[in-house]
């Protein structure tokens, strides 16, 4: 079959209607999994308990060292067995976010490591404590220097949305993959899917960029 | 290697040098010569262009308009387009005549103090491993580093590092040595090692070009001093002169801004 | 929920057939995709435009887009012009070109954390850009790229387990076999989280304990080396 870029083109409007598909995942489960993330640091700071510390560090070990799809997998095949029957968008949405979680976790550590020591201790000679410390002072600043690894971690999970097609979401490549399974040409259908999500990825990491320079600038 | 003790009036020429980066003007229509077995110091206020004129011969930082000639050959010329293989190897060869010594050492860490001095032999030079290992061995000997052959760069004094730099670029016998303030980086009780070494340098007949400040060793050994400001040469003449008797305004500013009581008098 | 352990005994031999696989896969990726990273990271850092834009465009594309696509179009392209692989041979390449885009790129920021003048002090004493590199440059980029390298190689495993959408047998799709047979799809997916995550860890406690030995080398050993050191001065002097 010769390579005729015209299936590239018909195939847009209806790849374009599943890269929004995409993008409602991607900044959904980014959303969850940085509240839940955020969450993890808070718990493991402020409470600090032996119990809840270990538990997430398996939880964190276990994410990071097994891959997304069998993570997928898992929630997607075995929830339903224990009773809970989600549906191939929340599993979905369900598995990016306790994996991106973990890592937001991991990165938000880092980002606290960051902030000046001084901050506690110039905080807490001033009374601030509790929830006005964490949420006035610390917070903000862990969140503006870990901004750089955090846009990763968005592309990131741009990317990891193309496995969810694997368990019948109709995202990006589902829909490609439902349109070349009918004209049989696959190569020109990929071609414009893969230039989405090249387009996706590269504009946000672009602009995280751009941002980014443009706050120093403000800063400094 | 030296060409056949051949003596032209002037060794190493810097002929029109123009040298900016971006809208500063780092070097303005340069000339400079250094005769064979001169040593000629490079004394001037920071940012005069003294090191850009030194990184100029050996075109480390090639000028924007502006030709080196060493021993009646071309080391390059500006402007020019993009050199090819040929020209490239060419400078290659040029340069492991000229040996040059940095301001902050630049010793190779990964490589212990006799591999540091025998890498480029094998690499650029391309002799045998023996001989290589054997020169290098004498080298380190009449720097003073018979002790520390096998030893880590990380392990030794500035001074030390310092010396195992300039024993380096001796091993490739150059024609000339090209001095980018050798002592700045040290402390100053380790200052005097290397400057006895560079001054036995001198002794044997070495060419040098030394950027320094340390004007009464200038005094010792040069047999020119020539002040820099602003990216021209202002003075230029025998250290009595220069350092002694100044003829300049800014030149006699300079020396009395750097206290120069330090050097011994004639 | 009822776990049933015989089912870890069955079938964990078949499993380990396919994880088998997934090493064989990985390391052939390493092996092909390290000296290209290499040359890419190279060509990135050029002075010479066409090279650096190649570099730069093929490092992008590969960082941009999900590797499950970039596995469908190798699988699907090649067919077209008349070379049919092996699945396993293309899930290789597939994972080596993507590996060598983020291999690329961590030895260009070692290459970049090498102080300049040690670049300066190679290229004045006459060594060519590419004897610099050789013998100055890259040894000194070893021991800080090592960490990074091993983050990528322990997430080119992770990622490995998409190929098993292009029914390369390893371990992933091994377990979707068994899944598809047995019907209990805990126990066979946790058993083969189990073993990427074990391989995973292995690992990565391995390079952090080669860390802490090449970091404490350099200082001690004094003994030794100072004895083979003084035996190869009588030679030399």
């Amino acid at each position: 079959m010769k390579f005729d870029i015209n299936y590239t083109f018909d195939a847009l409007p209806r790849l374009l209607e599943g890269a929004s598909v995409t993008l409602q995942v991607a900044l959904l489960g980014f959303l969850f999994s940085v509240t839940l993330g955020t969450t993890i640091v808070l718990i493991r700071n402020i409470l600090n308990w032996r119990i809840l510390n270990g538990i997430i560090a398996i939880y964190v070990s276990f994410i990071r060292g097994t891959p997304i799809m069998i993570q997928i997998f898992l929630i997607y095949y075995v929830l339903p067995v224990t009773g809970l029957n989600l549906g191939a968008f929340t599993a979905g949405i369900l598995a990016i976010t306790l994996n991106s979680a973990a890592f937001v976790s991991e990165i938000l550590r880092g980002g606290l490591a960051s902030v000046a020591k001084g901050q506690f201790e110039a905080a807490k000679s001033l009374g601030i404590s509790g929830f006005a410390f964490w949420g006035k002072i610390i917070l903000p600043q862990t969140f503006i220097v870990s901004i750089p690894p955090l846009v990763n971690e968005f592309t990131q999970v741009l990317k990891a949305t193309a496995l969810l097609s694997i368990i019948t979401v109709v995202e990006l490549l589902r829909v490609s993959q439902q349109i070349y399974s009918a004209n049989y040409h696959p190569v020109e259908v990929l071609l414009g899917t893969f230039l989405i999500y090249f387009a996706l990825c590269f504009a946000v990491s672009r602009s995280a960029s751009l941002l980014e320079a443009h706050w120093q600038i403000k800063r400094g | 290697m030296n060409s056949a003790g051949k003596k032209t009036d002037s060794f190493l020429t810097l002929k029109g040098i123009r040298t900016t980066f971006g809208t500063t003007v780092a070097l303005d229509n340069v000339d400079f010569e250094v005769k064979e077995g001169e040593v000629v110091c490079l004394i001037g206020p920071s940012g005069c262009g003294k090191s850009t004129l030194l990184r100029t011969a050996n075109w480390l930082t090639p000028p924007d308009k502006g030709s080196v000639i060493l021993n009646g050959s071309v080391v390059g010329s500006a402007p020019s387009g993009r050199i090819n293989r040929t020209e490239a190897r060419k400078l290659n060869s040029f340069r492991s005549e000229m040996g040059m010594v940095f301001q902050q050492f630049n010793v190779w860490p990964h490589l212990n103090a006799l591999e540091n001095v025998v890498r480029a032999q094998l690499v650029v030079a391309k002799r045998s491993k023996e001989l290589a290992e054997k020169k290098a061995v004498q080298i380190l000997i009449d720097v003073g580093l018979e002790d520390k052959l096998f030893e880590w760069p990380d392990n030794l004094s500035g001074g030390q590092k310092q010396r195992l730099a300039i024993a380096r670029s001796l091993a490739m016998d150059p024609v000339v040595m090209l001095l980018d303030e050798p002592t700045s980086a040290l402390d100053p009780e380790l200052v005097a090692e290397v400057l006895d070494v560079l001054k036995r340098l001198t002794d044997e007949g070495m060419t040098m070009i030394i950027v320094t400040h340390e004007l009464g060793f200038a005094f010792q050994v040069a047999d020119r001093v020539a002040f820099m400001e602003s990216g021209k040469i202002i003075e230029d003449g025998s250290p009595n002169v220069i350092l002694k008797n100044p003829k300049t305004d800014r030149l006699r500013l300079f020396l009395d801004k750097l206290n120069t009581t330090a050097f011994a008098p004639s | 929920m009822s776990i049933d352990f015989s089912i870890f005994i069955e079938y964990l031999p078949f499993l380990l057939v396919g994880f088998w696989l997934t090493i064989k896969i990985v390391a052939g990726a390493l092996l092909l995709g390290l000296p290209f990273g290499l040359v890419l990271a190279l060509g990135r850092k050029s002075n010479f435009f066409i090279p650096r834009f190649a570099a730069t465009s093929f490092i992008e594309i590969f960082r941009n887009t999900p590797f499950i696509i970039q596995v469908f179009l190798f699988y699907y392209v090649l067919p077209f012009y008349g070379i049919r692989f092996p699945a396993e041979y293309v899930g290789t390449v597939a994972l080596a070109a993507f590996g060598s885009a983020y291999f690329a790129e961590v030895i260009r920021g070692g290459i970049d954390a090498v102080p300049k003048g040690q670049l300066e002090s190679a290229k004045a004493i006459g060594m060519s850009d590419w004897q610099a590199m050789q013998n100055i440059i890259l040894p000194q980029t070893l021991p800080i790229i090592l960490p990074p390298l091993t983050n990528q190689t322990l997430s080119l495993l992770k990622e490995s387990a998409i190929l098993s959408t292009i029914t390369v047998q390893e371990l992933t799709m091994s377990g979707i076999r068994v899944q598809g047979e047995t019907f209990r799809p805990f126990e066979v997916f946790i058993m083969v989280a189990i073993l990427y995550w074990a391989l995973n860890e292995t690992i990565a406690t391995f390079m952090r304990w080669l860390e802490k030995r090449a970091n404490r080398e350099r200082g001690s050993n004094l003994h030794a080396t100072r004895l083979k050191k003084a035996k190869r001065l009588e030679t030399l002097t």
